[in-house]
């Protein structure tokens, strides 16, 4: 009986000890891997900030650690956010923009940082481009075409004639890059990319002056994703970061949201170069300063540059500063963004040559 | 049952004795079992809070040295991030902007702007922390640009970063430049 007693004791006892330390490995496991999103949020976040901040630098990320996880990136109403799926760990972002596709789990990582000026520097353009995604390159802007392929080097792309040269590979999902603006609205989704995930494949559609369309393959034919133009607001030039920002970007959506970031931004730029004063067409900030150094100095052009001429740099950061502020209330007022912008680089130009000081 | 009427009176003492004995003996056992029990569990229990107070100091330690690790992380990020600044650096029109530089005129405008928008703006970019910009030559010059400390901090971190600071208009026909530094202090 004592016996008998005595096995049932350590029986329990045993069960009761095993259960703890099953318990505890249950919970570690969990801390540990929630640890590691934590981690891997960290060390990402801390990669995407040194990679903002380096100017038209490349980055090429091993993430062959990371190949099991699928990182995702969304923008909402001002806020960037990105983190591991399904995991608690993330990380929100209202001030850099970051365009990246909507999820990216691949074992290598590009970003691509790209400076934004409008006409003076706004901030870098972090571009995420993961090597799972091959971006097919047509249309007739040979121009863009040439440069985008000599700027893109490491980075999967090929250009094709047309989309029945288009070849795709496994594991690879695939955008469309149509310069043209004219081959994807009037096609249907070519024969060897219709056994891919509709969400595998997209295209991206340059229809116009400043204008860019989303597409996404919905079965046998493209589906627009965005209801109204998507516009793309830049000055035009070489690396054009707004442009490229949209080859890079998931849809409309985030790009528009990560637009708005830079936005947000310049207005506050402008009070830097304008002061507060601009917005009532006054000069304060460093065009105050510039102003009250060249009060007496009629005899130069520098006096009639900054305020002056019919075409001074005081009437052009004036236009900016209240198309800036527009722009951010309504998107369709961010296209006189672009002329004001241009017309303060023309200026600033000017004002360089003619009395080597420069707005910007 | 034994029966001492039928046995000697001696016997019947012994066997008495003998039983009286073996109780004794049998609790003065179970005593003992019962305090080497508790000296076991004693000692269990000792063992059992050195380790969980072990663990807890490591813990402690651990949770200090990653939140250290952390904020001198958070002090580079944020000079960093402070000498590429759009609103400081020399730009020079569409050209690369000159690096490691500051523009005084530019300086004296972004001071006004980073304390308009601290809180609105900046404040996410640069958390608790102050950046100072010191000109050293050719005068003493000091451009207060971003100042939140926290009220009641842990630890601070300050780093510090030597820039050349451009003024356009000091020069004839060509900026002049000077030089400084940027203190960047954050707190925990």
């Amino acid at each position: 009986m004592e016996v008998t007693f005595n096995w049932v004791y350590i029986l329990i006892a045993g069960a009761v000890i095993l259960l703890f330390f099953v318990g505890l490995v249950a919970r570690q496991k969990t801390v540990s891997e929630e640890r590691l999103s934590g981690e891997v949020v960290e060390v990402m976040s801390s990669i995407l900030a040194g990679a903002g901040v380096s100017e038209k630098t490349k980055n090429f990320i091993d993430a062959s650690g990371l190949a099991d996880y699928t990182l995702y990136f969304s923008c909402q109403d001002g806020v960037g956010e990105f983190g591991i799926k399904d995991r608690p760990t993330r990380t929100q972002n209202s001030i850099d923009p970051i365009f990246a596709p909507r999820e990216v789990q691949s074992s290598r990582i590009v970003t691509w940082s790209l400076p934004y000026t409008m006409p003076f520097k706004v901030m870098d353009f972090l571009l995420v481009i993961p090597s799972n995604v091959k971006y097919y390159v047509m249309g007739n802007d040979a121009e863009f075409v040439h440069e985008f392929l000599n700027s893109t080097e490491g980075i999967e792309r090929v250009f094709v004639l047309g989309l029945e040269q288009i070849e795709p590979e496994e594991n690879l999902q695939v955008r469309i890059v149509d310069t043209s603006g004219a081959i994807i609205p009037s096609s249907d989704v070519p024969a060897q990319l219709q056994p891919f995930e509709d969400a595998e494949v997209s295209a991206v559609v340059f229809t116009g002056v400043n204008q860019v369309d989303f597409y996404q393959k919905q079965g046998p034919s493209w589906q627009k994703m965005n209801q109204k133009a998507a516009r793309v607001i830049s000055l035009p030039g070489e690396r054009d970061a707004a442009k490229y920002a949209a080859i890079f970007t998931a849809d409309d959506e985030t790009y528009w949201c990560n637009m708005n970031k830079a936005f947000t931004r310049m207005e506050i730029l402008t009070k830097v170069y304008g002061g507060e004063e601009i917005a009532y067409g006054e000069a304060g900030g460093k065009i105050g300063e510039l102003l009250s150094y060249y009060k007496n100095d009629i005899s130069s052009d520098c006096q009639g540059h900054l305020e002056q001429y019919n075409e001074n740099a005081l009437d052009a950061l004036t236009k900016l500063s209240h198309a800036t502020a527009a722009c951010r209330l309504q998107q369709e007022s961010c296209l006189d963004l672009i002329e004001a912008a241009d017309l303060l680089k023309k200026i600033n130009d000017k004002l360089r040559i003619s009395c080597s000081v420069s707005l910007y | 049952m034994i029966n001492c009427a039928s046995h000697a009176v001696f016997h019947c003492i012994d066997e008495k004795g003998k039983r009286n004995m073996k109780s004794k003996r049998m609790t003065r056992k179970g005593q003992l079992q019962m305090t080497e029990t508790i000296a076991i569990l004693f000692i269990f229990f000792i063992l059992l809070l050195f380790g969980v107070i072990f663990y807890f100091r490591y813990q402690k330690i651990a949770f200090q040295e990653k939140q250290e690790e952390l904020l001198a992380a958070r002090a580079m990020e944020s000079t960093l991030k402070a000498l590429f600044m759009p609103e400081l650096i020399c730009s020079r029109g569409e050209a690369e902007p000159e690096d490691n530089c500051f523009d005084v005129l530019k300086l004296n405008a972004t001071q006004k702007v980073m304390q308009q928008y601290l809180d609105e703006y900046y404040f996410e970019i640069f958390s608790y922390a102050t950046i100072t910009v010191q000109e050293t030559y050719p005068e003493n010059k000091t451009w207060v640009l971003y100042n939140k400390p926290k009220l009641e901090f842990t630890r601070k971190e300050p780093t510090f970063f030597v820039v050349t600071l451009r003024d356009e208009l000091a020069g004839k026909d060509q900026p002049e430049y000077g030089f400084g530094y940027v203190a960047v202090t954050v707190y925990s």
